[in-house]
């Protein structure tokens, strides 16, 4: 089993022994939370307040499965512990709580929430004159939420060079229209680009171009991504949106991830 | 108290380097030279309440001590779940002022009142609600809790009160008594107390001899002195320009309701909306906040017994 399969029977095993967690959307950042921490962020698992630290911060926090694999994989903590996936006294719930897991820095769950605090950290570290960067992961259904927009405007007016944004565009919103997110964010003044949200090679090579621009814009990066990504049957199919797997199917993701 | 707020973040701003305020787009004149000192720390963010806040909690987790500033309505319950998600599940302190709670705004209409903010912040873990209601009130409460890691509501009002209270006295979490009494006990917070005060003068005149406690810190609230004071006299009113539905009524309610004994009465905004226009004093005046009223409300309550 290759890596980032081995990161995805992790999230599928929190949700199947749980029977708890939002599976599909997990398995569509896997590759993006991956790359981030293991290309992209500055951090210490020994170090959680290291005054160097890079701050990533997961805005659609449902998909949290996938940010706790990638946190045991790092060495936030021991793997064995993911077990505990929403069990009454876990530190991991189905949404990800900074006074609970290592390493989140920000309590997420409700929508448009994360974006507007990665502003505000972001903003911080121009007030404290560090150079950390902030990485904000958000959906495109979470971008029906008006504090998306709010926070398009106010970082583009205060000029937050050192914030990242990647939407997760997975297309599944049952309400949403496909829109040019790009064409969007670029009317909105900030620097866009777009790449294949589960191309590795891209994913590291488009966030360091971008995050190497001279510009006093704020970054974002429309990552097309399937929603489901990995696991044949879920792929694009709403229905697994907040499922979880079966002994039978369980037995056959198994399969397909080896 | 506007003014007041100005100066002291002046005052703090050069005191505490950790100090940011983020306005929504109000009061930008008027810290003028806060901007102009510290550049850096003032952020316009704009008309956007909501994002304002959850960016003000950002920054308390990096550290630094956040300032939220716009008027009561929209800087409490337009971004409701951000202070809640935001500030209180995630246990990071900051500030919220805000001007033109209750009906201050008075001819703007009802979507530039709240009587309900006092309702909401105290009804969330991690929140504090402070009424200062002079200028001093505000000084000394902002420097005791500004930092206390508790997100904390500063409920600022146009009029300011005229009694005068000793700074020594003034304490976080701490009531004042303004006048001692045994008959029946006032519990009111913001400038309503000038009229618990000329009420109760009133009231001596009829042989009735009130208690006046005023409250600026609503949460945390001073519980000793409440009870103290009701097994003295029996009796509680409390006056407020809020909600009777969940302000400071509720939280002296909260306080008494289990010794037993104790009759409550609560004077404040009923369960509407206040949709005349006018000036403050009109809508006191239809409010059944004034110190006819007060008197009128503690003579009938003394008579029935």
């Amino acid at each position: 089993m290759d890596k980032i399969n081995s990161l995805r029977k992790d999230i599928v095993d929190m949700v199947y022994y749980s029977s708890e967690g939002h599976l599909p959307s997990a398995l569509g950042i896997i590759d993006l939370i991956y790359i981030l921490y293991k290309k992209i962020l500055r951090f210490d698992p020994k170090n959680l307040s290291w005054d160097a630290r890079d701050y990533f911060i997961l805005s659609k926090g449902h998909g949290c499965p996938a940010l706790y694999a990638v946190l045991a994989d790092v060495g936030f903590f021991n793997k064995e512990e993911l077990k505990t996936f929403c069990k009454f006294d876990s530190m991991f719930g189905g949404h990800p709580d900074r006074n609970k897991v290592p390493g989140v820095e920000a309590s997420t769950g409700s929508l448009g929430h994360g974006l507007p605090i990665g502003l505000g950290i972001a903003t911080a570290m121009k007030i404290l004159k560090k150079p950390n960067k902030v990485f904000v992961i958000i959906g495109d259904g979470e971008s029906n939420e008006g504090t998306i927009w709010e926070s398009a405007q106010v970082a583009r007016n205060l000029l937050l060079d050192n914030l990242l944004v990647i939407v997760d565009k997975n297309k599944s919103q049952a309400y949403s229209l496909d829109y040019d997110y790009k064409k969007i964010w670029t009317s909105f003044g900030w620097e866009a680009e777009e790449m294949d949200g589960h191309n590795h090679e891209e994913i590291e090579r488009k966030v360091k171009a971008m995050m190497g621009i001279k510009t006093a814009k704020p970054k974002v990066i429309i990552a097309n991504t399937v929603k489901g990504k990995g696991i044949g049957i879920m792929e694009n199919n709403p229905e697994w949106h907040h499922k979880s797997p079966d002994e039978e199917t369980y037995k056959k993701i198994l399969e397909e991830l080896k | 108290m506007r003014k007041e707020f100005v100066r002291l973040m002046l005052e703090m701003g050069g005191k505490e380097e950790r100090l940011v305020i983020l306005a929504g787009d109000i009061s930008v004149f008027g810290l003028r030279e806060f901007r102009k000192n510290y550049p850096e720390r003032f952020y316009n963010i704009g008309i956007c309440e909501q994002s304002m806040m959850s960016m003000a909690s950002g920054m308390a987790l990096a550290g630094l001590i956040p300032v939220v500033h716009s008027i009561a309505p929209f800087v409490t319950e337009r971004c409701f779940e951000q202070i809640k998600d935001d500030f209180c599940y995630q246990g990071v302190g900051g500030n919220i002022v805000s001007v033109g709670s209750a009906f201050d705004y008075s001819g703007l209409g009802c979507t530039h009142h709240t009587y309900s903010d006092i309702a909401i912040l105290r009804s969330l873990p991690n929140t504090e609600v402070v009424y200062p209601s002079s200028p001093k009130e505000l000084e000394v409460l902002f420097k005791q809790s500004f930092d206390n890691g508790k997100l904390t509501y500063f409920r600022l009002p146009e009029r300011k009160h005229t009694q005068q209270i000793d700074e020594s006295i003034i304490k976080f979490g701490r009531g004042v008594v303004i006048k001692d009494g045994i008959d029946i006990t006032i519990v009111v917070s913001g400038p309503q107390v000038d009229n618990a005060a000329k009420a109760s003068a009133t009231l001596k005149k009829d042989g009735i001899d009130a208690e006046i406690i005023y409250i600026h810190t609503i949460k945390p609230m001073d519980k000793e002195l409440i009870i103290e004071s009701a097994r003295k006299t029996g009796k509680v009113l409390t006056v407020e320009e809020a909600s009777i539905r969940g302000g400071l009524g509720d939280e002296v309610s909260m306080v008494l309701g289990e010794l037993g004994n104790i009759e409550m009465y609560r004077m404040g905004v009923g369960d509407k909306f206040i949709t005349d226009y006018g000036k403050y004093d009109d809508l006191c005046r239809s409010s059944g906040l004034n110190e006819e009223e007060i008197a009128n409300k503690i003579r009938s309550i003394v008579a029935n017994e």
